[in-house]
Protein backbone atom coordinates (compact mmCIF):
# COMPACT_ATOMS: atom_id res chain seq x y z
CA UNK A 1 0.00 0.00 0.00
CA UNK A 2 1.41 3.38 -1.03
CA UNK A 3 2.21 5.89 1.69
CA UNK A 4 0.18 9.10 1.74
CA UNK A 5 3.26 11.14 0.79
CA UNK A 6 3.48 9.21 -2.54
CA UNK A 7 -0.10 10.18 -3.52
CA UNK A 8 -0.20 12.19 -6.74
CA UNK A 9 -1.85 15.60 -6.76
CA UNK A 10 -5.00 15.41 -8.90
CA UNK A 11 -4.63 17.12 -12.28
CA UNK A 12 -6.43 20.50 -12.47
CA UNK A 13 -9.28 20.33 -14.96
CA UNK A 14 -11.01 23.71 -14.87
CA UNK A 15 -12.54 24.72 -18.22
CA UNK A 16 -11.45 28.37 -17.90
CA UNK A 17 -12.63 31.06 -20.32
CA UNK A 18 -13.82 28.42 -22.78
CA UNK A 19 -16.15 27.18 -20.03
CA UNK A 20 -18.03 30.45 -19.76
CA UNK A 21 -17.74 31.68 -23.34
CA UNK A 22 -18.70 28.47 -25.18
CA UNK A 23 -22.30 27.53 -24.48
CA UNK A 24 -22.11 24.32 -26.50
CA UNK A 25 -25.17 22.10 -26.23
CA UNK A 26 -26.83 24.06 -23.42
CA UNK A 27 -30.04 26.00 -23.92
CA UNK A 28 -30.84 29.63 -24.79
CA UNK A 29 -30.33 31.09 -21.30
CA UNK A 30 -26.70 29.89 -21.33
CA UNK A 31 -26.17 31.70 -24.65
CA UNK A 32 -27.89 34.82 -23.32
CA UNK A 33 -25.45 34.73 -20.37
CA UNK A 34 -22.48 34.96 -22.76
CA UNK A 35 -24.25 37.55 -24.94
CA UNK A 36 -25.05 39.70 -21.87
CA UNK A 37 -21.39 39.71 -20.89
CA UNK A 38 -20.11 40.47 -24.40
CA UNK A 39 -22.60 43.33 -24.86
CA UNK A 40 -21.75 44.66 -21.39
CA UNK A 41 -18.01 44.73 -22.08
CA UNK A 42 -18.66 46.21 -25.54
CA UNK A 43 -20.85 48.96 -24.11
CA UNK A 44 -18.29 49.71 -21.39
CA UNK A 45 -15.57 50.10 -24.03
CA UNK A 46 -17.86 52.30 -26.15
CA UNK A 47 -18.73 54.53 -23.20
CA UNK A 48 -15.06 55.38 -22.61
CA UNK A 49 -14.61 56.28 -26.29
CA UNK A 50 -17.88 58.26 -26.20
CA UNK A 51 -16.75 60.28 -23.17
CA UNK A 52 -13.44 61.09 -24.85
CA UNK A 53 -15.23 62.10 -28.09
CA UNK A 54 -17.62 64.32 -26.11
CA UNK A 55 -14.62 66.09 -24.62
CA UNK A 56 -14.04 67.67 -28.04
CA UNK A 57 -17.16 69.73 -27.39
CA UNK A 58 -15.04 71.98 -25.23
CA UNK A 59 -12.98 72.94 -28.33
CA UNK A 60 -15.89 74.83 -29.85
CA UNK A 61 -17.97 74.50 -33.01
CA UNK A 62 -15.12 73.98 -35.49
CA UNK A 63 -13.51 71.18 -33.44
CA UNK A 64 -16.88 69.51 -32.91
CA UNK A 65 -17.89 69.63 -36.58
CA UNK A 66 -14.45 68.27 -37.54
CA UNK A 67 -14.87 65.30 -35.20
CA UNK A 68 -18.45 64.66 -36.41
CA UNK A 69 -17.36 64.64 -40.06
CA UNK A 70 -14.53 62.22 -39.18
CA UNK A 71 -17.19 59.94 -37.61
CA UNK A 72 -19.42 60.09 -40.66
CA UNK A 73 -17.90 57.15 -42.51
CA UNK A 74 -19.96 53.94 -43.03
CA UNK A 75 -17.68 51.85 -40.78
CA UNK A 76 -18.42 54.11 -37.81
CA UNK A 77 -22.15 54.05 -38.63
CA UNK A 78 -22.12 50.23 -38.53
CA UNK A 79 -20.29 50.41 -35.20
CA UNK A 80 -22.88 52.86 -33.86
CA UNK A 81 -25.68 50.51 -34.90
CA UNK A 82 -23.96 47.62 -33.15
CA UNK A 83 -23.72 49.75 -30.01
CA UNK A 84 -27.45 50.49 -30.22
CA UNK A 85 -28.21 46.79 -30.73
CA UNK A 86 -25.92 45.89 -27.81
CA UNK A 87 -27.77 48.40 -25.62
CA UNK A 88 -31.16 46.92 -26.58
CA UNK A 89 -29.98 43.36 -25.89
CA UNK A 90 -28.23 44.24 -22.61
CA UNK A 91 -31.12 46.37 -21.35
CA UNK A 92 -33.96 43.95 -22.09
CA UNK A 93 -32.02 40.86 -21.03
CA UNK A 94 -30.96 42.78 -17.92
CA UNK A 95 -34.62 43.46 -17.17
CA UNK A 96 -35.34 39.74 -17.46
CA UNK A 97 -32.38 38.98 -15.17
CA UNK A 98 -33.50 41.50 -12.53
CA UNK A 99 -36.98 39.92 -12.41
CA UNK A 100 -35.63 36.37 -12.35
CA UNK A 101 -32.87 37.09 -9.82
CA UNK A 102 -35.57 38.22 -7.44
CA UNK A 103 -37.42 34.95 -8.14
CA UNK A 104 -40.37 36.92 -9.51
CA UNK A 105 -41.07 35.17 -12.78
CA UNK A 106 -39.62 31.73 -12.07
CA UNK A 107 -42.60 30.19 -10.31
CA UNK A 108 -42.63 28.18 -7.09
CA UNK A 109 -40.57 25.11 -6.18
CA UNK A 110 -42.27 21.87 -7.30
CA UNK A 111 -41.53 18.47 -5.79
CA UNK A 112 -39.67 16.83 -8.72
CA UNK A 113 -41.82 14.36 -10.62
CA UNK A 114 -40.21 12.70 -13.66
CA UNK A 115 -39.87 13.94 -16.43
CA UNK A 116 -38.35 16.92 -14.61
CA UNK A 117 -39.10 20.40 -15.93
CA UNK A 118 -36.91 23.10 -14.40
CA UNK A 119 -38.00 26.71 -13.94
CA UNK A 120 -35.86 27.88 -16.90
CA UNK A 121 -37.74 25.55 -19.22
CA UNK A 122 -41.14 26.47 -17.75
CA UNK A 123 -40.45 30.15 -18.34
CA UNK A 124 -38.81 29.74 -21.75
CA UNK A 125 -41.84 31.22 -23.61
CA UNK A 126 -41.22 34.51 -21.75
CA UNK A 127 -37.56 34.41 -22.82
CA UNK A 128 -38.61 33.89 -26.45
CA UNK A 129 -41.04 36.82 -26.19
CA UNK A 130 -38.22 39.00 -24.84
CA UNK A 131 -36.01 37.90 -27.77
CA UNK A 132 -38.81 38.77 -30.20
CA UNK A 133 -39.06 42.26 -28.67
CA UNK A 134 -35.26 42.64 -28.95
CA UNK A 135 -35.40 41.59 -32.62
CA UNK A 136 -38.26 44.01 -33.35
CA UNK A 137 -36.45 46.93 -31.71
CA UNK A 138 -33.18 46.06 -33.46
CA UNK A 139 -34.95 46.03 -36.83
CA UNK A 140 -36.68 49.36 -36.04
CA UNK A 141 -33.35 50.98 -35.11
CA UNK A 142 -31.75 49.53 -38.27
CA UNK A 143 -34.50 51.08 -40.40
CA UNK A 144 -33.97 54.44 -38.64
CA UNK A 145 -30.23 54.25 -39.30
CA UNK A 146 -30.73 53.38 -42.95
CA UNK A 147 -33.28 56.17 -43.43
CA UNK A 148 -31.14 58.80 -41.67
CA UNK A 149 -28.01 57.57 -43.47
CA UNK A 150 -29.68 57.59 -46.91
CA UNK B 1 -24.77 42.23 3.65
CA UNK B 2 -22.40 44.42 1.67
CA UNK B 3 -22.36 42.45 -1.55
CA UNK B 4 -26.16 42.31 -1.48
CA UNK B 5 -26.32 46.10 -1.21
CA UNK B 6 -23.79 46.53 -4.05
CA UNK B 7 -25.80 44.18 -6.29
CA UNK B 8 -29.10 45.85 -5.41
CA UNK B 9 -27.57 49.17 -6.49
CA UNK B 10 -26.48 47.45 -9.71
CA UNK B 11 -30.12 46.51 -10.38
CA UNK B 12 -31.40 50.00 -9.54
CA UNK B 13 -28.78 51.76 -11.66
CA UNK B 14 -29.56 49.32 -14.48
CA UNK B 15 -33.21 50.34 -14.42
CA UNK B 16 -32.22 54.01 -14.22
CA UNK B 17 -29.84 53.66 -17.17
CA UNK B 18 -32.56 51.95 -19.22
CA UNK B 19 -34.80 55.00 -18.96
CA UNK B 20 -32.18 57.77 -18.99
CA UNK B 21 -29.95 56.38 -21.74
CA UNK B 22 -33.03 55.33 -23.69
CA UNK B 23 -34.17 58.96 -23.59
CA UNK B 24 -30.65 60.13 -24.49
CA UNK B 25 -30.53 57.75 -27.48
CA UNK B 26 -33.95 58.82 -28.72
CA UNK B 27 -33.29 62.55 -28.47
CA UNK B 28 -29.56 62.78 -29.18
CA UNK B 29 -29.10 60.10 -31.81
CA UNK B 30 -32.31 58.83 -33.31
CA UNK B 31 -34.54 61.87 -33.61
CA UNK B 32 -34.88 63.86 -36.84
CA UNK B 33 -33.37 67.33 -37.30
CA UNK B 34 -29.63 66.64 -37.03
CA UNK B 35 -29.33 66.04 -33.30
CA UNK B 36 -25.53 65.74 -33.58
CA UNK B 37 -25.06 69.11 -35.25
CA UNK B 38 -23.40 71.90 -33.20
CA UNK B 39 -26.62 73.91 -32.90
CA UNK B 40 -28.53 71.01 -31.30
CA UNK B 41 -25.57 70.08 -29.09
CA UNK B 42 -25.17 73.68 -27.90
CA UNK B 43 -28.91 73.95 -27.20
CA UNK B 44 -28.87 70.84 -25.02
CA UNK B 45 -25.67 71.97 -23.30
CA UNK B 46 -27.42 75.15 -22.13
CA UNK B 47 -30.36 73.24 -20.62
CA UNK B 48 -30.37 72.58 -16.86
CA UNK B 49 -32.65 69.58 -17.42
CA UNK B 50 -30.22 67.94 -19.80
CA UNK B 51 -27.30 68.73 -17.45
CA UNK B 52 -29.15 66.87 -14.68
CA UNK B 53 -29.83 63.93 -16.99
CA UNK B 54 -26.18 63.75 -18.10
CA UNK B 55 -24.90 63.83 -14.51
CA UNK B 56 -27.37 61.10 -13.48
CA UNK B 57 -26.40 58.98 -16.50
CA UNK B 58 -22.75 59.37 -15.51
CA UNK B 59 -23.36 58.40 -11.86
CA UNK B 60 -25.57 55.40 -12.70
CA UNK B 61 -23.54 54.35 -15.72
CA UNK B 62 -20.12 54.51 -14.12
CA UNK B 63 -21.33 52.60 -11.03
CA UNK B 64 -23.00 49.96 -13.22
CA UNK B 65 -19.96 49.54 -15.48
CA UNK B 66 -17.40 49.44 -12.66
CA UNK B 67 -19.44 46.95 -10.63
CA UNK B 68 -19.79 44.78 -13.74
CA UNK B 69 -16.06 44.94 -14.41
CA UNK B 70 -15.41 44.09 -10.74
CA UNK B 71 -17.56 40.96 -11.11
CA UNK B 72 -15.67 39.87 -14.23
CA UNK B 73 -12.28 40.40 -12.55
CA UNK B 74 -13.45 38.46 -9.44
CA UNK B 75 -14.41 35.56 -11.67
CA UNK B 76 -10.82 35.07 -12.78
CA UNK B 77 -10.15 33.32 -9.45
CA UNK B 78 -9.02 36.53 -7.78
CA UNK B 79 -7.81 35.46 -4.32
CA UNK B 80 -10.03 36.70 -1.46
CA UNK B 81 -7.02 38.58 -0.05
CA UNK B 82 -6.82 40.75 -3.19
CA UNK B 83 -10.50 41.77 -3.15
CA UNK B 84 -9.88 44.85 -1.01
CA UNK B 85 -7.21 46.10 -3.44
CA UNK B 86 -9.59 45.45 -6.35
CA UNK B 87 -12.36 47.41 -4.60
CA UNK B 88 -10.09 50.43 -4.09
CA UNK B 89 -8.82 50.24 -7.68
CA UNK B 90 -12.41 50.16 -8.97
CA UNK B 91 -13.40 53.13 -6.78
CA UNK B 92 -10.33 55.12 -7.86
CA UNK B 93 -10.85 54.46 -11.57
CA UNK B 94 -14.60 55.13 -11.32
CA UNK B 95 -14.14 58.44 -9.51
CA UNK B 96 -11.40 59.49 -11.97
CA UNK B 97 -13.62 58.77 -14.98
CA UNK B 98 -16.56 60.53 -13.34
CA UNK B 99 -14.40 63.53 -12.52
CA UNK B 100 -13.24 63.85 -16.14
CA UNK B 101 -16.65 63.13 -17.67
CA UNK B 102 -18.76 65.41 -15.47
CA UNK B 103 -16.44 68.36 -16.18
CA UNK B 104 -17.58 68.43 -19.83
CA UNK B 105 -21.34 69.06 -19.44
CA UNK B 106 -20.81 71.37 -16.43
CA UNK B 107 -18.27 73.42 -18.36
CA UNK B 108 -20.52 73.53 -21.43
CA UNK B 109 -23.44 74.67 -19.25
CA UNK B 110 -21.42 77.41 -17.55
CA UNK B 111 -20.16 78.88 -20.86
CA UNK C 1 -26.90 0.14 -34.47
CA UNK C 2 -24.77 -2.93 -33.79
CA UNK C 3 -21.48 -1.46 -32.62
CA UNK C 4 -20.68 1.53 -30.48
CA UNK C 5 -17.50 3.60 -30.57
CA UNK C 6 -16.52 4.77 -27.10
CA UNK C 7 -13.89 7.52 -27.02
CA UNK C 8 -12.82 7.51 -23.37
CA UNK C 9 -10.50 9.87 -21.53
CA UNK C 10 -7.42 8.14 -20.10
CA UNK C 11 -5.03 9.63 -17.59
CA UNK C 12 -2.54 7.70 -15.51
CA UNK C 13 -0.97 10.03 -12.93
CA UNK C 14 2.14 7.80 -12.76
CA UNK C 15 2.82 7.94 -16.49
CA UNK C 16 0.93 10.79 -18.19
CA UNK C 17 1.41 14.53 -18.03
CA UNK C 18 -2.03 15.23 -19.51
CA UNK C 19 -5.15 13.22 -20.41
CA UNK C 20 -5.53 11.53 -23.79
CA UNK C 21 -8.43 9.79 -25.52
CA UNK C 22 -8.62 6.05 -26.22
CA UNK C 23 -11.12 4.48 -28.63
CA UNK C 24 -12.96 1.25 -27.88
CA UNK C 25 -15.54 -0.57 -30.03
CA UNK C 26 -18.17 -2.54 -28.14
CA UNK C 27 -21.36 -4.36 -29.11
CA UNK C 28 -24.64 -2.51 -28.67
CA UNK C 29 -27.44 -4.01 -26.61
CA UNK C 30 -30.93 -2.51 -26.51
CA UNK C 31 -31.48 -0.66 -23.23
CA UNK C 32 -27.82 -0.34 -22.30
CA UNK C 33 -26.53 2.77 -20.56
CA UNK C 34 -23.16 4.51 -20.84
CA UNK C 35 -22.18 2.84 -17.55
CA UNK C 36 -22.96 -0.58 -19.04
CA UNK C 37 -20.60 0.29 -21.90
CA UNK C 38 -17.82 1.30 -19.50
CA UNK C 39 -18.29 -1.86 -17.43
CA UNK C 40 -18.12 -3.94 -20.65
CA UNK C 41 -14.84 -2.22 -21.57
CA UNK C 42 -13.43 -2.84 -18.09
CA UNK C 43 -14.50 -6.49 -18.01
CA UNK C 44 -13.64 -7.50 -21.58
CA UNK C 45 -11.15 -5.11 -23.15
CA UNK C 46 -9.12 -3.04 -20.72
CA UNK C 47 -9.37 -3.72 -17.02
CA UNK C 48 -7.18 -0.72 -16.15
CA UNK C 49 -10.00 1.71 -17.01
CA UNK C 50 -10.97 3.54 -13.80
CA UNK C 51 -14.33 5.10 -13.08
CA UNK C 52 -16.69 5.52 -10.13
CA UNK C 53 -20.07 3.87 -9.96
CA UNK C 54 -22.21 2.39 -7.24
CA UNK C 55 -25.99 2.18 -7.30
CA UNK C 56 -26.31 2.09 -11.14
CA UNK C 57 -29.82 3.56 -10.72
CA UNK C 58 -29.25 7.33 -10.54
CA UNK C 59 -29.50 7.85 -6.78
CA UNK C 60 -25.95 7.82 -5.40
CA UNK C 61 -24.44 10.42 -7.74
CA UNK C 62 -21.09 8.60 -8.08
CA UNK C 63 -20.90 8.20 -11.87
CA UNK C 64 -21.00 11.85 -12.98
CA UNK C 65 -19.07 12.27 -16.26
CA UNK C 66 -18.95 14.51 -19.32
CA UNK C 67 -20.79 12.49 -21.96
CA UNK C 68 -20.94 13.99 -25.48
CA UNK C 69 -20.06 17.43 -24.01
CA UNK C 70 -22.83 17.46 -21.40
CA UNK C 71 -22.41 16.44 -17.75
CA UNK C 72 -24.57 13.40 -17.04
CA UNK C 73 -24.78 10.38 -14.76
CA UNK C 74 -23.41 7.44 -16.77
CA UNK C 75 -25.90 5.01 -15.22
CA UNK C 76 -28.81 7.32 -15.98
CA UNK C 77 -27.93 7.87 -19.67
CA UNK C 78 -29.33 5.26 -22.07
CA UNK C 79 -27.22 5.01 -25.24
CA UNK C 80 -30.35 5.33 -27.38
CA UNK C 81 -31.10 8.76 -25.88
CA UNK C 82 -27.75 10.04 -27.17
CA UNK C 83 -28.92 9.36 -30.77
CA UNK C 84 -25.40 8.48 -31.84
CA UNK C 85 -23.16 5.43 -31.99
CA UNK C 86 -20.14 7.58 -31.11
CA UNK C 87 -19.92 8.26 -27.40
CA UNK C 88 -17.27 10.54 -25.95
CA UNK C 89 -16.72 10.16 -22.22
CA UNK C 90 -14.52 12.45 -20.17
CA UNK C 91 -14.21 13.10 -16.47
CA UNK C 92 -16.36 15.79 -14.91
CA UNK C 93 -14.97 19.23 -15.83
CA UNK C 94 -14.11 21.85 -13.20
CA UNK C 95 -12.96 19.07 -10.84
CA UNK C 96 -9.35 17.81 -10.68
CA UNK C 97 -8.75 14.40 -12.30
CA UNK C 98 -7.43 11.60 -10.07
CA UNK C 99 -7.26 8.94 -12.78
CA UNK C 100 -9.07 8.29 -16.11
CA UNK C 101 -12.72 9.18 -15.42
CA UNK C 102 -12.38 9.59 -11.64
CA UNK C 103 -12.72 13.22 -10.53
CA UNK C 104 -11.76 14.65 -7.15
CA UNK C 105 -15.02 15.97 -5.69
CA UNK C 106 -13.49 17.25 -2.45
CA UNK C 107 -13.78 20.95 -3.53
CA UNK C 108 -17.55 20.39 -3.77
CA UNK C 109 -17.74 18.78 -0.34
CA UNK C 110 -15.62 21.51 1.30
CA UNK C 111 -17.80 24.27 -0.15
CA UNK C 112 -20.94 22.35 0.83
CA UNK C 113 -19.72 22.08 4.42
CA UNK C 114 -18.91 25.81 4.49
CA UNK C 115 -22.59 26.81 4.13
CA UNK C 116 -23.59 24.83 7.24
CA UNK C 117 -25.94 22.28 5.63
CA UNK C 118 -27.90 21.34 8.74
CA UNK C 119 -30.85 22.66 10.69
CA UNK C 120 -29.75 25.39 13.10
CA UNK C 121 -32.23 26.70 15.60
CA UNK C 122 -31.50 28.54 18.81
CA UNK C 123 -35.18 28.87 19.75
CA UNK C 124 -35.57 25.20 20.68
CA UNK C 125 -31.93 24.38 21.43
CA UNK C 126 -32.88 22.07 24.29
CA UNK C 127 -35.13 20.06 21.95
CA UNK C 128 -32.25 19.75 19.46
CA UNK C 129 -29.93 18.43 22.21
CA UNK C 130 -32.48 16.10 23.83
CA UNK C 131 -35.23 15.42 21.31
CA UNK C 132 -38.60 14.36 22.63
CA UNK C 133 -40.72 14.44 19.45
CA UNK C 134 -40.67 15.48 15.82
CA UNK C 135 -40.91 19.11 14.63
CA UNK C 136 -44.24 19.93 13.01
CA UNK C 137 -44.26 21.05 9.41
CA UNK C 138 -47.26 21.47 7.12
CA UNK C 139 -47.34 20.04 3.60
CA UNK C 140 -47.22 23.59 2.26
CA UNK C 141 -44.08 24.39 4.27
CA UNK C 142 -42.46 21.20 3.00
CA UNK C 143 -43.27 21.94 -0.63
CA UNK C 144 -41.52 25.30 -0.28
CA UNK C 145 -38.12 23.62 -0.17
CA UNK C 146 -38.35 19.83 -0.58
CA UNK C 147 -37.39 19.99 -4.28
CA UNK C 148 -33.95 21.25 -3.24
CA UNK C 149 -33.55 18.44 -0.70
CA UNK C 150 -33.37 15.83 -3.48
CA UNK C 151 -29.75 16.78 -4.21
CA UNK C 152 -27.45 13.74 -4.42
CA UNK C 153 -24.17 15.79 -4.49
CA UNK C 154 -23.18 14.36 -7.87
CA UNK C 155 -21.41 17.58 -8.95
CA UNK C 156 -22.99 17.80 -12.42
CA UNK C 157 -24.24 21.33 -11.72
CA UNK C 158 -20.73 22.45 -10.73
CA UNK C 159 -19.40 20.97 -13.99
CA UNK C 160 -22.02 22.86 -16.02
CA UNK C 161 -21.67 26.25 -14.28
CA UNK C 162 -19.78 28.87 -16.35
CA UNK C 163 -18.70 30.77 -13.24
CA UNK C 164 -17.22 27.66 -11.61
CA UNK C 165 -15.30 27.17 -14.90
CA UNK C 166 -13.23 30.30 -14.28
CA UNK C 167 -13.52 31.00 -10.55
CA UNK C 168 -12.18 28.39 -8.13
CA UNK C 169 -13.36 30.42 -5.13
CA UNK C 170 -17.00 30.63 -6.28
CA UNK C 171 -19.25 28.54 -4.02
CA UNK C 172 -21.12 26.97 -6.92
CA UNK C 173 -24.71 25.92 -7.61
CA UNK C 174 -24.83 22.93 -5.24
CA UNK C 175 -23.73 24.69 -2.01
CA UNK C 176 -25.84 27.75 -2.85
CA UNK C 177 -28.91 25.61 -3.55
CA UNK C 178 -28.39 23.80 -0.25
CA UNK C 179 -27.97 27.11 1.57
CA UNK C 180 -31.40 28.02 0.15
CA UNK C 181 -32.86 24.62 1.11
CA UNK C 182 -31.94 25.09 4.77
CA UNK C 183 -32.72 28.80 4.90
CA UNK C 184 -36.25 28.25 3.50
CA UNK C 185 -36.91 25.39 5.92
CA UNK C 186 -39.34 26.70 8.56
CA UNK C 187 -37.61 24.61 11.22
CA UNK C 188 -34.34 26.46 10.62
CA UNK C 189 -33.25 29.69 12.26
CA UNK C 190 -29.74 29.95 10.84
CA UNK C 191 -30.34 31.92 7.62
CA UNK C 192 -28.31 34.91 8.85
CA UNK C 193 -25.38 32.61 9.70
CA UNK C 194 -25.50 31.16 6.21
CA UNK C 195 -25.83 34.58 4.60
CA UNK C 196 -22.40 35.42 6.07
CA UNK C 197 -21.03 32.59 3.88
CA UNK C 198 -23.02 33.48 0.75
CA UNK C 199 -22.74 37.28 0.90
CA UNK C 200 -19.03 37.26 0.06
CA UNK C 201 -17.37 38.62 -3.13
CA UNK C 202 -17.16 35.03 -4.50
CA UNK C 203 -20.64 34.20 -3.20
CA UNK C 204 -24.12 34.06 -4.62
CA UNK C 205 -23.89 37.33 -6.56
CA UNK C 206 -21.45 35.87 -9.10
CA UNK C 207 -24.34 33.73 -10.36
CA UNK C 208 -25.74 35.36 -13.50
CA UNK C 209 -28.47 32.83 -14.27
CA UNK C 210 -27.00 30.85 -17.13
CA UNK C 211 -29.36 28.03 -16.11
CA UNK C 212 -26.90 25.30 -17.12
CA UNK C 213 -26.95 23.86 -13.59
CA UNK C 214 -30.68 23.15 -13.70
CA UNK C 215 -30.33 21.70 -17.17
CA UNK C 216 -27.60 19.31 -16.01
CA UNK C 217 -29.22 18.24 -12.73
CA UNK C 218 -30.30 14.57 -12.98
CA UNK C 219 -32.68 14.73 -9.99
CA UNK C 220 -34.80 17.75 -10.96
CA UNK C 221 -33.45 19.81 -8.05
CA UNK C 222 -33.44 23.03 -10.15
CA UNK C 223 -30.50 24.71 -8.38
CA UNK C 224 -30.97 27.85 -10.51
CA UNK C 225 -34.38 28.43 -8.91
CA UNK C 226 -32.94 27.79 -5.45
CA UNK C 227 -30.17 30.32 -6.01
CA UNK C 228 -32.60 33.02 -7.17
CA UNK C 229 -34.82 32.36 -4.13
CA UNK C 230 -31.72 32.65 -1.95
CA UNK C 231 -30.93 36.00 -3.58
CA UNK C 232 -34.47 37.16 -2.84
CA UNK C 233 -34.13 36.11 0.79
CA UNK C 234 -30.78 37.91 1.05
CA UNK C 235 -32.13 41.14 -0.47
CA UNK C 236 -35.12 41.01 1.89
CA UNK C 237 -32.75 40.47 4.82
CA UNK C 238 -30.30 43.12 3.61
CA UNK C 239 -33.03 45.76 3.49
CA UNK C 240 -34.75 44.49 6.66
CA UNK C 241 -37.86 43.48 4.71
CA UNK C 242 -38.01 39.85 5.81
CA UNK C 243 -40.63 38.70 8.29
CA UNK C 244 -39.47 37.08 11.51
CA UNK C 245 -39.88 33.31 11.32
CA UNK C 246 -42.06 31.69 13.95
CA UNK C 247 -40.19 29.27 16.22
CA UNK C 248 -40.55 25.65 15.13
CA UNK C 249 -43.15 23.74 17.11
CA UNK C 250 -42.72 20.24 18.39
CA UNK C 251 -45.44 17.61 18.06
CA UNK C 252 -47.56 17.31 21.20
CA UNK C 253 -47.20 14.11 23.27
CA UNK C 254 -49.81 11.41 22.61
CA UNK C 255 -53.04 12.18 24.45
CA UNK C 256 -53.81 8.58 25.37
CA UNK C 257 -51.57 5.67 26.19
CA UNK C 258 -52.62 2.50 24.40
CA UNK C 259 -51.88 -0.91 25.98
CA UNK C 260 -48.92 -2.79 24.58
CA UNK C 261 -50.07 -5.45 22.09
CA UNK C 262 -48.73 -8.90 22.99
CA UNK C 263 -47.31 -10.92 20.12
CA UNK C 264 -49.19 -14.25 19.86
CA UNK C 265 -47.34 -17.59 19.88
CA UNK C 266 -47.10 -19.53 16.60
CA UNK C 267 -49.89 -22.11 16.17
CA UNK C 268 -47.71 -24.28 13.94
CA UNK C 269 -45.11 -26.15 15.96
CA UNK C 270 -41.59 -26.72 14.61
CA UNK C 271 -40.89 -30.32 13.43
CA UNK C 272 -39.65 -32.41 16.29
CA UNK C 273 -41.02 -30.03 18.96
CA UNK C 274 -43.32 -31.47 21.62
Amino acid sequence: MKATSDAKIPLPNRLGIKGWAWAGRYKIERYLYTLHRITGVGLAAYIFIHLIANGFRLGGEDTWEGIMSAFSNPGIKVGEYLVMAAFIIHALNGGRLILQHMGLTLGKPNPPIYPYVDSMRRRRPLTWIMLAVIAALAIYVLVEFVISGA
Amino acid sequence: MRETHFKSLQYLTGIGIFFLVGLHLLISHLSSGEPEAWSSVAKRAASAGWLTIYILILIFGIYHVMHGVRGIVLEFSLPPTAVKALNWAIIFIGVAIFGYAVYIPINAYMV
Amino acid sequence: MEKLTFKVQRYDPDKDKKPSMQVFTIPFRHGMTVLDGLIYIKENIDNTLSFRSSCRMGICGSCGMLINQLPMLACHTPIEELHSDKIEVKSLPNFPIIKDLVADLSPLFEKHKSIKPYIMTAAVAEEIEKPTAEFLQSQEHLEGFVQFAYCVKCGLCMAACPTVATDKHFLGPQPLAQACRYSLDKRDDGAKERFKQTDIPHGVWLCHLAGACSEACPKGVDPALAIQLLKRAMVADGFKLSKKKASPTVAAPLSEKKPKITVPEFTIKKPGAK
